[in-house]
């Protein structure tokens, strides 16, 4: 079957506003500037399945699609046979009580509308992905994407409760459930969480909320150095203190400190009375260390992590820039951040860092010419083999491993990616397996 | 299978001491404290290392003969009964915590670590191990991981799922894995997060990196006494909605708290129906305001006595009253049935009326203990297993509150696991196709069935089988070669 029957076929099924088939109105919605053949967008669970099964029945490969602010990431598709299924038309609230805590959702609403409709009812989603008006709760969970506050809150991986996907046969199953605590089977949640849809489409996923606290604030703290920023952030970790987010931020300035680019931004949140404390002691902490410290409240304190909160974003990414994922044990982050300093320093990269401090996670933008960043990424990989790059030039990307050095395990998972997906339609070539 | 000469091989790799074929040794083998279904293994085998274990795994490849995990046997759904005999592998010797990295939050344990050994381990460290099973002085790391078990505190600092960094696995060729480190955000699936709660059918755990929590500043905790639950119920909503998740909210009714009050002497008022106890912690600062301001929710609820607790010697008098609930049944009956199921936490006080419904049509004495902050219920069904019809009356109690719990958006286990106890039950949660999908990655870890058959899926359909039939209906003319 040509891609015109193909098309007929699933502009039947999911109408034919929802297709696009013209080079010039996928153009956009391009993975590494190879143009999808076609675009489809479906309205309901059940024409997500019947599309994946069109697809799959003419040997096409499926790449999911939400927002698309971490397509991106991985590497480039392994098929010139590419249709994007997007799951942004599924975007309707399924089930929420909120004296339950918990939601269920359609997996193409974004971070942003999910947490408008908590808001009305003091309730959260502790979980800050970048661009949330874009950023589709499907592709946070594929992407497994972090947020600062995962230092208070954890990841996706510690708040999703029960999924739905549509697996590359087309068949819709489920797991998990609408309670926080579940034994009852295995937990694909966690399998399919971070697996960049190679393993099935997400299309509706359960969530445990957090009650709003009563009050937040931020601290933001300036350095001369890096080491006397890491002097607060070691003397937090060992301290009683329980700051919701602790990011370190190099090579950007924030108002007011305009002249320093070491800051490192506390957030805090609790009972009015816990909020002040962290304030008032942290504020001593840096003072301590070397530093100025400057609280933040309402708006300011609001714009502030909006900004942090987009820093890791690949969406948009310059021509002379690449995105690293830098990961290591907590205690060794600060050790490694030198090392990516130095070596950028010496070769005359522009580099930005923003760090979860505490978890051992760095998201690194280098600005250079393609042997300046080729240079420097293979100095950060000789020693950091978990280094991933997400997002950069493609011609150089090529040479580089995506997600760095394949796990020990990487056997186990080539065996669960032939169960899900024998014929290889979903996303191939794009993740570990 | 040749017993004798397997039995042998198995001695060069343990030792004589390390294998247990005395048949009446093996009967105490034949059931976890799940007693409904039992079935002894042909042998046990207790090894110390990660490398014994990988060399009876290859022996029992070898021999084709299943292998089950066993902890210390506390599991309430008979996980760790062997149901087609073959090898249990006892974790019992395996029990060294191997290294204590605070710098990284993490600690390094064999699986036979016990919980409470490794909580007692940490005292002076300024951390915690923060799962907190019932059965915690008993019950292994290894149990918790296979279950992935929660405890009181769990409201607040979740499962052990989210407490576990990576284990070192040895799947059924004898190979053995590392899924993590704590290094965070390792690209590859989430195998860590898959093998926590999968009872012991994808491999056996040897060794584990377990996350450990900074303790808090302070703790304070409140103890409220009602005439009937829906006080205590309408009490944990109106403390959630302060904006403040506690560490721990949890109930006992009127025959729970006769039972403790009459083992232990703690002077609990005769017309109480229910009791609450409220946890919370974080930094010193507001907690005594929060603590007065849940104590007057307490009594705006109708209280009949409300007794805070502000020192850690106060706190552990009113929690022996909830830790020792399950101990103190054995005054009330010769045998009880504790029953785990979850339901969404608004639908609690529905739960609670059809248990008692229940309860009294099949006239058995129903004892109730919850984690009322997250939904998670424990009838307790007291009876005397001896007498046949009471047996089939507790058993019939127990069906209606699974269906029941699903009929009310809930779910069948909430920390026990399915094990035997609730295969059954699975095809009313699951449809073919999420089964199908369960099966798919049960097949990615042990293709061969050879850890701990017989369990999870209904007895008709095991994994293997699920997951031919999904694959063959699903792909069958479009497989690549």
């Amino acid at each position: 079957m040509s891609h015109a029957l193909l098309a007929r076929q699933l502009s039947e099924l999911v109408g034919e506003a929802h297709l696009r088939e013209d080079p010039a109105a996928c153009a956009p919605f391009a993975l590494h500037h190879q143009v999808p053949a076609l675009v489809v967008e479906p309205g309901s669970v059940e024409e997500v399945a019947q599309v994946v099964a069109a697809v799959a029945a003419e040997g096409m490969t499926v790449v999911p699609y939400g927002g698309g602010t971490r397509q991106a990431w991985g590497a480039p598709v392994a098929s010139t046979n590419v249709v994007v299924v997007r799951t942004t038309r599924l975007n309707q609230v399924l089930i929420y009580e909120p004296d339950d805590l918990t939601i269920s959702l359609q997996a193409g609403m974004t971070a942003a509308a999910l947490n408008a409709t908590l808001a009305d009812n003091g309730q959260m989603f502790p979980l800050d992905v970048p661009l949330p008006h874009q950023s589709t709760i499907g592709g946070l969970l594929a992407t497994a994407m972090d947020g600062p506050r995962r230092l208070g809150y954890g990841t996706s991986r510690d708040l999703l409760l029960g999924v739905q996907v549509v697996e590359a046969s087309g068949r819709i199953s489920k797991a998990g459930g609408m309670t926080v605590k579940n034994v009852s089977g295995y937990d694909l949640m966690k399998l399919y969480t971070g697996s960049l849809g190679t393993l099935a489409i997400i299309v509706a996923a359960n969530f445990k909320l957090i009650p709003r606290p009563n009050a937040e604030a931020s601290l933001l703290c300036s350095f001369a150095t890096p080491e006397q920023a890491f002097q607060l952030i070691e003397g937090v970790r060992i301290s009683q203190l329980t700051p919701m987010a602790l990011e370190y931020v190099e090579g950007l300035t924030f108002a007011p400190f305009t002249n320093s680019t070491i800051q490192v931004a506390l957030r805090t949140e609790g009972l009015s009375a816990a909020v002040e404390r962290h304030l008032h002691e942290l504020t001593a902490r840096t003072a301590q260390a070397g530093g100025q410290a400057y609280p933040l409240h309402d708006e300011a304190h609001r714009q502030l992590w909006a900004q942090l909160n987009d820093l890791p974003q690949t969406a948009t990414v310059a021509d002379d820039e690449l995105v690293i994922r830098l990961t290591t044990l907590p205690s060794q982050l600060a050790l490694a951040l030198t090392r990516a300093r130095t070596t950028a320093h010496e070769l005359g990269i522009t580099l930005t860092v923003s760090a979860r401090s505490l978890n051992g996670v760095a998201y690194l933008r280098a600005r250079g010419n393609d042997e300046q960043l080729r240079t420097w990424h293979n100095r950060l990989y000789a020693h950091q083999p978990t280094t991933a790059v997400l997002g950069g030039p493609l011609h150089l990307r090529r040479e580089m491993p995506a997600w760095g050095q394949p796990p020990t395990t990487v056997e186990v998972m080539r065996r669960i990616k032939h169960q899900f997906d024998p014929t290889n339609r979903l996303n191939p070539g794009r993740y570990v397996v | 299978m040749e017993p004798t000469r397997l039995i042998a091989e198995l001695k060069q790799i343990v030792g004589v001491t390390g294998v247990v074929t005395d048949p009446d040794a093996l009967m105490t083998y034949d059931a976890d404290g799940c007693v409904m279904d039992t079935h002894a293994p042909h042998v046990v085998v207790l090894p110390t290392s990660t490398e014994q274990v990988s060399a009876i795994v290859r022996l029992a490849a070898q021999h084709d003969v299943p292998v089950v995990p066993r902890g210390a046997g506390t599991g309430l759904s008979g996980g760790a009964t062997p149901m087609h005999g073959g090898i249990i592998i006892g974790t019992s010797r395996m029990s060294q915590i191997l290294e204590l990295d605070l710098p990284n939050g993490r600690v390094l344990v064999q699986p036979g670590v016990i919980n409470w050994e490794l909580t007692q381990y940490l005292t002076l460290s300024g951390y915690h191990f923060a799962p907190d099973p019932s059965s915690q002085k008993a019950c292994t790391i290894g149990g918790n991981i296979a279950n992935n078990s929660g405890g009181p505190h769990c409201l607040k600092y979740g499962v052990t799922t989210n407490h576990v960094l990576g284990v070192e696995m040895v799947l059924a060729d004898g190979s053995v894995i590392w899924t993590g480190d704590g290094t965070p955000d390792c690209a590859g699936y989430d195998l860590t997060g898959v093998i926590n709660g999968s009872e012991g059918t994808f491999g056996i755990v040897t060794a584990t990196w377990l996350r450990l929590t900074r303790l808090p500043e302070a703790i304070r905790v409140v103890l409220a006494l009602y005439p009937t639950i829906a006080g205590a119920t309408s009490t944990v909503s109106q403390v959630i909605a302060r904006g403040l998740l506690p560490a721990a909210l949890e109930i006992m009714d009127r025959l729970a708290i006769k039972a403790v009050n009459t083992m232990y002497r703690l002077g609990m008022p005769d017309e109480a129906g229910a009791l609450l106890i409220v946890e919370v912690d974080g930094v010193t600062d507001g907690l005594d305001e929060l603590l007065n301001d849940i104590v007057a929710i307490c009594w705006s609820n109708g209280a009949l006595d409300v007794r805070p607790a502000r020192t850690p010697a106060e706190q552990v008098r009113v929690w022996s009253a909830r830790k020792n609930a399950f101990g103190a049944m054995g005054r009330l009956a010769p045998t009880y049935h504790l029953v785990d199921t979850v339901v969404p936490r608004t639908r609690l006080p529905k739960m609670m009326e059809e248990v008692a419904q229940i309860a009294q049509e099949l006239n058995l004495p129903v004892a109730n203990v919850f984690h009322a902050g997250d939904g998670n219920l424990h009838p307790i069904i007291l009876f005397d297993r001896r007498d046949p019809d009471q047996n089939e009356r507790a058993l019939q109690a127990v069906n209606r509150m699974m269906l029941i719990s699903i009929e009310q958006g809930g779910v069948i286990s909430g920390e026990h696991g399915i094990g035997v106890e609730k295969q059954e039950f699975m095809p009313y949660l699951f449809n073919q196709d999420d089964l199908a999908a369960m099966a798919a990655l049960h097949q990615g870890f042990d293709p061969e069935g050879r850890f701990n058959p017989g369990k999870i899926f209904p007895k008709t359909q095991n994994a293997r089988d699920l997951a031919e039939q999904r694959h063959s209906m699903a792909f069958a003319d479009r497989d690549v070669a």
